[in-house]
């Protein structure tokens, strides 16, 4: 090609790429041009565009390791605060205590999140080195050189081997499999572990296969325009200029990186985007953090507990000056006492130095503990051996690690079904073929007795059917719609076969289509391999080549699918399956068997079965023609609304079918699901279910699963509309449960009420936001609620609706990638490993592998978090408050001076050393009730839902009760020590020996659960106490430093006075008497009522379980007929 | 379809500590440990509050105020800043034997040792005897560092310039002469204080140790003469000296000024009228301030305390009220019917 053209045809397309928005420009096999524009940076200087393809997560380097940690750590309020703090200690003037009491907790708190954020960094250095040196061969000067990942640039033609992962985004040119067509898999990316296709252009396809491969391909040089680099993994839109001509390409043309090539020897590809601006790195978007409710509450009392302090500070400093002015005017000497002769001065200065005097109040500690509490209660999850499902080998998974206390105050549970509470291991059970139907569903699928397939070679009997009378027309070739019925099973499908001992494997996107596909091959019409263009059958034993016309492929708008074949005799045919609703309104006339049909999908839908309407057409040539140039037409139209388009063509092809039949599929109940949902419903969550499936459906799912009361009374769209238009939607709620004739008492009415939804119906709140409360509050009073029909773009809005409304925790459950909007939106997410890929649980704060695991997560994980947290964040508060705030009842002793009434190093050991760990043992190890108590009774859940223990009211009260047991700790040792011969010295030791017998009683008191590592911590803090004690206040280190062991030999003349000791104990005992009294008071009150409680309740529920078992069926027939 | 061998790779360590089933000691409280534990405790605290109040109230006491705010008071006329050595007499009665031994403290009243300010204006290593810090010492000592001539002071700073400088003399009056009662102040300070965190120089004589400083301001004498009756008792292990270092807890405070242990005294002061002679030096009526002596003998558990005995016994009567009132209602919430 002439330069100068090259050139001018270059301009063109750059305007009409420019048009579309095709700007990102690659040229094959020219690697310097693309070399020359990478993107390079020099500080914060970028230039370039194309990025190397070399990953780096990794956030720190050695240099910048120190400075962005700092960075990280002091964006957090509590850090830099006490930063300040140490800073201030730094000012002689103002330093009431010396800088390096602040220094050893900030400094531990410090080291431990950077050696922890360094171990990370490493950790992910060593996986990019790993990732970033993998081998992959690449076209240099017409041979291939292995090269690292790394080295591979845009342009760059690559050599994809079998079973190679792909190591950028790529053009596919050629393949070594007929028609260029190749297969990955993108477990990496979407989690699905079935195998897709991905096909070259013809024009690449043709031009490139020819041998030597090397030469053909070192002389392409095809420019590809395509999208900026953006993170939609499903669409890709491009043109490829080769020749002249240009070719236009879509996502089927791409093979991403993270993707693995199975079952094609090699593909050749394009490097298209590299690194960064590759699709899948596009996609590591940030997680939003969530943050637990309790945090939330905490970290405004944190808040608080600083502006408390920074005022009585301000007090402090105000009585300072009152205090110097009246020194100034009394006196001539101890002129110490006022700096600088100015009053103000003095009361500015001591402000400062009771800020620092003070900061202890604030807990610094706390966060790093926190972290650490959660990270240990994550751990417990990963580990715990009821939620480890066997058949899978998966450990149940804390994916976020900080949000275990919220597990324990769930008040609604919103869950999906497919997979959820069913096992989406389907089972084609049944089957209506012309009106006739075979099998019988009411069987449960171990007792069915498996017919006698061996005269078909490729069964391996995991068809629960039995209908021998159906192979034996299949057989005998007497009914051909029958026949008809499972070549459609065989053919109208996206599923890929692969051989492993003469039985072909399905690969398969969706269980449907793989049980489908199963049960044809079980019954001798056996799918055996797809090509692009013909699918093979060997039906009944004789090998037939379908050639395969077009894919009418599904979406969850049509809600159905059909292929279009040409058979060997040489006639067209449609074959498609569907939704009965979508596939009954495009039925020819007069259809026969309708009747018949329409009856057996009501049987099956009462049997809880999924079922899909199957038809047929012949195509008369003439139209197949006339569709197929409009077909190539909107294909070549590589704009937007070539979907609207494909719409209306599918749409005419989709009509006048003839109904084959009826599939049923059962969808069981997971194991133990209907008693996971009794139990959380007495733990009083409020249970819904959200579903895409249809109304009746998702009924019967709620009566199998007990969800639904056989007696409840069922509100539905047009009665709740009227109540929620009606002028007070309250009474008129409370009047139609009246007149309900199931209704009995008053009162358990509404828990015998549940609301049934779909999503249209949801969808007028969007004009109506005004009914949103009322429908909560109504919503409330109901013992369940079910949406179904609902898009997963509406489930998310019925969590926000929720979240909206109430202030209750909300949990979502899913499994499917239907369920990662709602998963994300609420407060906590789980995502069950299931069946379909791995995108819930990717996006999921927990993973379970089944639903009654979250009988454990909730009411025993959960419910201890709750409790360990909620106790732990009480204790700390109280004990941090509680032992600074005594200097502010000193400070009215001393002259306002912001004098310490401790020794230096009690401050700094205090928290870490003296009283840290009993409260990390109680905050690991605490148990009320043992696991299995936790799940017999479940109302002992409702504690988290009420918040009870960490209501801003109990803070409040912690608080409280830490300024009066500060008030104790000053005033009763001043009391002892007024007018006596006992120095300040010996005064502070008795004060931190109580300070520390308080701290230790206490959580004596709070530890229910004592485990031998409790007790070393309770002993091992108080025997330090009183070593670090000596220590500090020895000999040996005061003639170190004499300034900072000033208190050389206090302790050791202290602990021989019986005064010290008594007025320790009296200190530690009164400070406790009221903690010790409301504990006694509640097991006082509390303990002849309890044993009451518990017996009733076990008992009613044994009655109602029974009693809903016996009436189901007849229920949910009722239910059908209405 | 041929069933795979179970993988089990990935099963969760099934130990104690992992599966949260660690073995461990759940005590139960229930009422019927708790209100005779509530008893109990309160019994205990009462038998401890019932013997400090009877120990204390053994303990002898007698306290006497010589500021001289009243103009009939003997030391009044010594209140006027302008006399200098200024001696002024007390008379009081001893009723009945005060058993020995017997300490004499001196107390102040209002007088806020405990100020941050005051209590960090000293100079540690130069009390340890370091003689780098006699000629700098430490800025804390501000404004007591150096005088007027900028020669440093030895020992600086506020709390040894305020030190405490009046001098008591003890005399039984029999028969109108005056007999003067030993005082003994050998060991009225702190072990440590006295052997470890104050050392003089190791310079002899003394004196050449204290070479181009200056005494206190207030001082009356250089430190190396504190003591002009015994030359060991000088320079910082002066034992009037450490007494006065140790900063008192609270405004009122009390500090040892010597014991009565000898010759006819060793059983403690005998029954009749007394003397004592002040030199009243230390001015504190500028702040408020109040001046006492106080005899006083200790038991085990030192001197006269009944706040401890009395908190005791609130607190322990307090834990039996409880316990009462805890039956009370016990017995309401068990037995509702019989109401």
């Amino acid at each position: 090609m002439q330069p100068n053209n090259d050139l001018s045809l270059h301009r063109i397309m750059n305007t009409e790429s420019l048009d579309s928005g095709l700007t990102w420009e690659v040229k094959a096999n020219s690697s310097f041009y693309h070399k020359h524009k990478q993107k390079k940076s020099f500080l914060c200087f970028h230039w370039g565009r194309y990025a190397d393809n070399v990953v780096r997560s990794y956030k720190y380097s050695p240099l910048t390791f120190l400075p962005l940690t700092l960075f990280e750590q002091f964006q957090r309020a509590a850090n830099l605060y006490f930063l300040l703090i140490m800073v201030m200690q730094c000012v002689p003037i103002i330093s009431a205590v010396p800088w390096y009491v602040t220094v050893i907790p900030l400094l531990s708190v410090l080291i431990i999140r950077g050696l922890k954020d360094l171990a990370n960094d490493l950790a992910r250095r060593r996986s990019d080195r790993e990732i970033n040196t993998r081998p992959c061969d690449v076209l240099v000067s017409q041979s291939f050189q292995t090269i690292q990942w790394k080295d591979v640039r845009v342009g760059d033609v690559l050599r994809i081997n079998k079973d190679q992962v792909i190591p950028a985004d790529l053009l596919l040119l050629s393949s070594s499999e007929p028609y260029s067509l190749c297969y990955v898999e993108t477990a990496d990316i979407d989690g699905e572990t079935n195998l897709k296709y991905r096909q070259a252009l013809s024009a690449t396809h043709t031009e490139l296969t020819s041998q030597p491969s090397e030469e053909v391909l070192s002389a392409f040089d095809g420019v590809v325009f395509c999208e900026e680099p953006n993170n939609r993994l499903y669409t890709f839109r491009g043109q490829l200029q080769w020749r002249g001509e240009g070719f236009s390409l879509d996502n089927e043309h791409i093979l991403l990186r993270g993707t693995v090539l199975r079952n094609t020897d090699w593909a050749y590809g394009l490097t298209v985007y590299t690194g960064s601006d590759t699709k899948i790195l596009r996609n590591c978007g940030k997680v939003r953090v969530k943050t637990t409710r309790m945090e939330k509450v905490f970290n405004r009392l944190v808040v608080g507990i600083v502006l408390c302090v920074l005022s009585a500070a301000l007090l402090l400093a105000i009585a300072s000056s009152v205090f110097s002015t009246w020194v100034m005017s009394h006196t001539q000497f101890q002129s110490v006492l006022v700096v600088d002769d100015n009053p103000i001065y003095t009361g500015f200065l001591v402000y400062w130095s009771y800020i620092i005097l003070l900061s202890p109040a604030m807990p610094i500690a706390l966060y790093i503990t926190f972290d650490m509490i959660h990270t240990i209660h994550s751990l417990f999850i990963d580990c715990d051996m009821e939620m480890y499902w066997q058949q899978t080998d998966r450990p149940a998974q804390a994916r976020n690690t900080s949000l275990n206390e919220d597990l324990g105050q769930v008040g609604y549970l919103l869950s999906d079904k497919t997979g959820t509470l069913t096992q989406n291991h389907l089972l084609f059970r049944q089957c209506c073929i012309a009106g006739e139907i075979f099998g019988d569903a009411s069987v449960r699928a171990e007792d069915v007795e498996l017919m006698d397939l061996g005269w078909n070679p490729y069964s391996c009997g995991n068809l629960f059917m039995s209908a021998p009378m159906l192979v034996q027309r299949l057989r005998e070739d007497q009914c051909p719609i029958s026949r008809q019925f499972f070549t459609a099973l065989a053919l109208c499908h996206t599923v890929m076969a692969q051989w492993t001992e003469d039985i072909p494997v399905y690969q398969a996107a969706s269980p449907d289509e793989e049980a489908l596909v199963c049960a044809a091959r079980e019954l001798g019409l056996v799918f055996l391999s797809r090509t692009r263009d013909f699918i093979v059958v060997s039906e009944l034993g004789i090998k037939r080549q379908y050639e395969l016309l077009a894919v009418l492929d599904f979406t969850s708008k049509r809600r159905r699918m059909s292929v279009l074949v040409r058979e060997p005799e040489g006639g067209v045919k449609l074959f498609c399956k569907g939704a009965d609703i979508v596939i009954l309104e495009r039925l020819e006339e007069d259809c026969p068997h309708l009747d018949k049909t329409e009856r057996a999908l009501e049987l099956f839908a009462e049997a809880c079965l999924r079922t899909l309407c199957v038809a047929v057409r012949s195509v008369p040539e003439a139209l197949w023609g006339q569709w197929r140039k409009t077909l190539t037409k909107a294909a070549t139209m590589a704009t937007c609304d070539r979907d609207a388009l494909l719409e209306t063509l599918y749409d005419q092809m989709e009509t006048d079918l003839l109904i084959l039949g009826v599939t049923a599929i059962e969808d069981r109940l997971q194991e133990g699901v209907p008693e996971t949902i009794a139990l959380l419903q007495e733990a009083g969550l409020k249970v819904w279910v959200l579903t895409g499936d249809k109304k009746e459906t998702a009924i019967n799912i709620g009566y199998s699963c007990k969800l639904l009361d056989p007696e409840a009374r069922l509100l539905e769209w047009q009665e709740l509309r009227e109540i929620l238009q009606s002028s007070d939607p309250q009474i008129s709620f409370l009047k139609g449960r009246q007149t309900d004739v199931w209704a009995v008492g008053k009162e358990s009415a509404g828990v015998k009420t549940s609301l049934v939804l779909t999503g249209p119906e949801l969808a007028e709140f969007d004009q109506r936001p005004e009914w949103e409360p009322t429908f909560m509050k109504l919503a409330d009073q109901c013992q369940s609620v079910i949406c179904s029909r609902v898009t997963p773009a509406q489930k998310a809005q019925i969590v926000r609706l929720v979240r909206k409304h109430t202030s209750s925790v909300t949990m979502c459950i899913g499994d499917g990638a239907n369920d990662v909007n709602m998963i994300k939106t609420a407060h906590v997410g789980v995502g069950l490993a299931g069946v379909e890929g791995g995108q819930a649980v990717q996006n999921a704060d927990f993973a379970l592998s089944q639903f009654r695991f979250l009988q454990q997560l909730l009411l025993v994980h959960g419910r201890w978090s709750y409790r360990r947290i909620s106790l732990f964040l009480r204790y700390f508060l109280f004990k941090t408050c509680g032992f600074a705030l005594v200097h502010i009842w000193f400070g009215c002793f001393n002259g306002f001076s912001a004098q310490s009434l401790y020794e230096r190093w009690f401050i700094a050991f205090y928290t870490v050393f003296y009283t840290a760990t009993p409260i990390l043992c109680v905050a690991i190890f605490e148990q009320d009730v043992n696991a299995e108590s936790s799940l017999k009774q479940p109302e002992l859940y409702k504690c988290g839902q009420t918040q009870e223990l960490s209501s801003p009211l109990m803070l409040l009260s912690s608080l409280l009760y830490a300024v009066y047991s500060s008030l104790i700790l000053f005033f009763i040792p001043c009391g002892v020590f007024y007018n006596t011969a006992f120095d300040q010295q010996t005064m502070a030791v008795t004060v931190s020996m109580a300070a520390t017998f308080i701290a230790t009683i206490e959580v004596i008191l709070l530890t229910r659960y004592w485990t031998k590592i409790n007790v070393a911590a309770v002993c091992t803090s108080v025997v330090l106490f009183f070593i670090c004690s000596r220590i500090t206040q020895s000999a040996f280190l005061f003639q170190r430093s004499p300034i900072d062991y000033s208190f050389m030999g206090v302790s050791e003349k202290a602990f021989r006075e019986p005064v010290v000791w008594l007025t320790a104990f009296l200190t530690a005992w009164t400070a406790f008497l009221p903690s010790l009294t409301a504990h006694a008071l509640r097991v006082v009150l509390s303990a002849p009522n309890k044993h009451k409680v518990h017996s009733v309740s076990s008992h009613s529920v044994e009655l109602q379980s029974k009693f809903r078992r016996r009436t189901s069926s007849h229920r949910s027939s009722h239910q059908q007929r209405m | 379809m041929v069933k795979e061998e179970l993988s089990t790779e990935n099963r969760p360590d099934n130990t104690a500590f992992t599966q949260q089933r660690l073995p461990a000691w759940q005590p139960i409280l229930s009422a019927g440990i708790i209100i005779p534990g509530f008893v109990l405790i309160g019994l205990a605290f009462i038998g401890i509050g019932v013997a400090l109040l009877v120990t204390s109230q053994s303990i002898q006491v007698m306290e006497i105020d010589y500021t001289g705010v009243d103009q009939g008071s003997p030391c009044f006329k010594c209140t006027d800043s302008t006399v200098s050595n200024c001696k002024c007499e007390i008379e009081f009665t001893i009723d009945k034997l005060f058993e020995g031994p017997v300490f004499f403290y001196y107390g102040l009243s209002n007088y806020f040792q405990n100020y941050r300010k005051y209590g960090a204006s000293k100079d540690a290593s130069q009390l340890s005897g370091d003689l780098d810090y006699f000629t700098s010492p430490a800025t804390e000592c501000d404004p007591y560092i150096k005088d007027n001539n900028d020669k440093p002071i030895v020992p600086c700073g506020s709390i040894a310039n305020s030190m405490f400088n009046d001098s008591f003399v003890l005399s039984r009056l029999i028969n109108g002469a005056k007999e003067v009662v030993p005082l003994d102040g050998k060991g009225i300070s702190w072990w440590t204080d006295y052997n470890v965190k104050y050392r003089n120089p190791s310079i002899t004589p003394l004196k050449n140790a204290f070479n181009g400083t200056v005494k206190p301001i207030n001082w009356p004498r250089p430190a190396y003469e504190l003591d002009t009756s015994d030359p060991a008792n000088n320079g910082f292990i002066n034992q009037d000296f450490l007494v006065w270092m140790r900063r008192a807890a609270l405004p009122n405070f009390r500090k040892l000024y010597r014991r009565i242990t000898e010759g006819n005294y060793a059983d403690g002061l005998p029954a009749g009228d007394y003397s004592l002679e002040i030199t009243y030096n230390y001015p504190v009526l500028s702040f408020d301030g109040r001046k006492k002596v106080v005899f006083s003998n200790v038991s085990w558990m030192g001197g006269k305390n009944e706040f401890l005995g009395i908190a005791y016994l609130v607190i322990g009567s307090l834990c039996v009220i409880m316990s009462i009132v805890m039956l009370i209602v016990y017995a309401k919430f068990k037995f509702p019917d019989e109401d």
